[in-house]
């Protein structure tokens, strides 16, 4: 069923129930006067632990990739014991195809401030950073003078509606990033939060536990806690009834995709955008209800499904829909940010693998070996395959490396280098012919490697 | 790459009399930026982009005298100054054009612009132009992929960059 009415984009006017032309930022009193504010005052008559009850009861999936249900994460969180704890928001969207984040914080920035604010008093932590990446220069000025409005509302500050909270003032700061992609990686943002390189940390301890600056820390992404207000406001029968419920019959661990989601689609279709839909909309119906079709009435070959360390949808599997469950039925590492990149016919695959794994080689850390070098490694075969100068070995070695666990995955402190591996490896499969056509014969005499930069 | 380090260790630093740093600026980190922290080396990143936007980049001496101001060993601001792609280490132009490379700008034909930049700058990326105006970069996704090709020139971004467009926009740059 179709979202029927707007929640996240409710002042963002979005098709089909506004035009991106209307857009325009929602200050402090434009985001009063259409019932915000409205969950954070219900949220302060509840004790703590009733607004995380109500989170996760809810079921809400953390939108920022992993898809962790953020009320069970704000749970884990220690008994207090005096000293300060900390809310870190990633505003971090770095991944390819990903700018859903971009456009709340452009046009909505109170429905963040409202979500920390909720998260705040439920979690009791008394400081906020939001964790924005460097390049969005506008959208961190945006977001500054939101929270200068939202102190001068004494919603934070001295003399907060929320009083006192884990015996401190409650504040908010806007840290900005300065450039790399791994700083979304949480445990490297809170190191890029102290000062440090963005090197992700081996968990556990988990952040909620020793976190920034060595104190329990809650992330989360702008996205997922921007929903959060909607959730206190209006309940979570309301929520639950959106979205893609678990199937008959399941146990409570196979996940459900519950709720709206900002699906951001990009690439080859007539009208891209950030668009918001009910979980388990199919990439079809995106393309055909909200892109306006594909560009130049050309045909469907493959899309992103979040975010390229997700890989990729096979041409026929264009009827996927999008849920928290895409991963394992359609052969790919799950629904990520639900960043949509669509590629029609004329796309060389070959070229896409490329692109892809040199984002993930230049955006490797470099803390880890495996994904240091490997990613380097497989970006320097793709160039030569896509050269022509490649061999069958190299769709085997590539096939190899990618596919075991051991080699690149599986081997590194985050992620980075398992949703390289995926994209390779999801590419490889589901467009082997278009690898294969690229490639000479290997043999054992001929196998030569051209001199490689 | 974040992970490249220079080998700067038997380089003589070039300094300058006048602080980088200097006192009003200290001042006013130490007044809005440092109290938001439980500790001053949380500071550098904050401190480092004030430095840069003042000076334009980031001198050596201008790390240690941060490094000073933060109680942290120089070899610690350098570390976190050399590991983030936006912190300039070296002089850059007067405009950087930083044009994005990723998947879905690479797909909506970003290529034929760089060569088009390329071919009227007369430079390659990571290069500057002889008058120290331009600055041009490749760079990884700049989260605007609904409105790709894009590009940031300084502090604004540029959406739906076509060939066409791209002579305005870098002719009404003084």
């Amino acid at each position: 069923m179709a979202l029927q009415e707007p929640v996240l984009t409710k002042r963002i006017p979005t098709p089909p129930f506004g035009d991106f032309s209307q857009r325009k930022l929602n200050s402090y009193e434009d985001f009063v006067a259409t019932g915000g504010y409205v969950a954070l005052k219900k949220a302060i008559d509840m004790q703590p632990s009733e607004i995380i009850d109500i989170m996760k009861a809810s079921e809400l999936r953390g939108r920022g990739g992993a898809g962790f249900p953020a009320g069970v994460k704000w749970s884990f969180l220690p008994p207090q014991d005096g000293k300060p704890r900390y809310l870190a928001v990633n505003s971090d969207e770095s991944e390819p195809g990903t700018f859903k984040d971009r456009m709340l914080l452009d046009f909505d920035p109170h429905i963040l401030l409202e979500g920390i604010a909720i998260c705040m008093r439920a979690c009791q932590l008394d400081t906020t950073y939001i964790y924005i990446r460097g390049e969005y220069h506008h959208q961190a000025k945006v977001l500054n003078a939101a929270i200068d409005e939202a102190y001068a509302n004494n919603i934070f500050g001295p003399n907060s509606i929320m009083g006192k909270i884990n015996d401190r003032e409650p504040r908010c700061f806007v840290h900005r990033g300065a450039g790399a992609y791994i700083c979304g990686e949480e445990t490297a943002l809170l190191n890029s939060l102290e000062g440090k390189r963005g090197w992700p940390r081996i968990k556990p301890p988990f952040p909620a536990v020793a976190g920034a600056f060595g104190r329990p820390t809650i992330i989360n992404n702008v996205e997922t806690l921007a929903m959060c207000g909607p959730i206190i406001d209006k309940g979570v029968d309301w929520f639950k009834s959106m979205g893609v419920a678990r199937p008959q019959g399941a146990p409570a661990h196979v996940p459900a995709s519950y709720g709206p989601k900002l699906i951001g689609v990009s690439g080859h279709v007539n009208r891209p955008g950030v668009y918001e839909e009910n979980l388990g909309i199919t990439v079809r119906e995106m393309i055909e209800k909200y892109c306006g079709g594909m560009r130049n009435g050309k045909k469907f070959k493959s899309a992103v499904p979040g975010g390229i360390a997700m890989g990729v949808l096979g041409t026929d599997q264009i009827d996927a829909p999008l849920d928290f469950d895409i991963g394992k039925k359609f052969g790919c590492l799950g629904l990520g940010t639900a960043g949509v990149i669509v590629m029609d016919e004329d796309t060389d695959m070959v070229a896409v693998a490329r692109n892809i794994v040199r984002f993930f080689s230049h955006e490797s850390c470099g803390q880890c070996t495996p994904c240091r070098e490997g990613s380097n490694w497989v970006y320097k075969t793709l160039c030569r395959i896509e050269e022509g100068n490649g061999t069958t070995a190299d769709l085997d070695l590539l096939l190899e490396v990618s596919g075991s666990q051991g080699a690149m995955p599986g081997t590194t402190i985050c992620g980075l280098a398992d949703g390289t591996n995926w994209a390779i490896k999801t590419i490889l499969n589901k467009f082997w012919d278009d690898f294969e056509s690229r490639v000479s014969v290997s043999t054992v005499a001929g196998y030569s490697l051209p001199v490689l930069a | 790459m974040a992970w490249i380090t220079k080998n700067s260790g038997t380089m003589a630093i070039e300094t300058r009399e006048e602080p980088y740093l200097d006192d009003e600026l200290k001042a006013e980190i130490e007044a809005n930026i440092i109290p938001r922290y439980p500790d001053r080396r949380a500071a550098t990143l904050p401190t480092l982009h004030a430095v840069q936007h003042k000076v334009g980049w980031l001198p050596t001496q201008a790390l240690k005298e941060i490094a000073d101001f933060l109680g942290s060993a120089p070899s610690e601001v350098m570390d976190t100054a050399t590991f983030y792609e936006e912190y300039w280490l070296k002089p850059k132009g007067k405009y950087v054009i930083w044009l994005c490379q990723s998947i879905s700008c690479e797909l909506m034909g970003r290529d034929t612009i760089m060569s088009k930049i390329k071919a009227k700058l007369n430079i390659e990326p990571g290069e500057t132009t002889e008058d120290g105006k331009f600055t041009l970069m490749n760079v990884e996704c700049l989260g605007s992929c609904g409105t790709a090709p894009c590009g940031l020139v300084n502090e604004k971004l540029h959406e739906n960059m076509t060939v066409d467009n791209i002579d305005q926009i870098l002719d009404s740059l003084e």
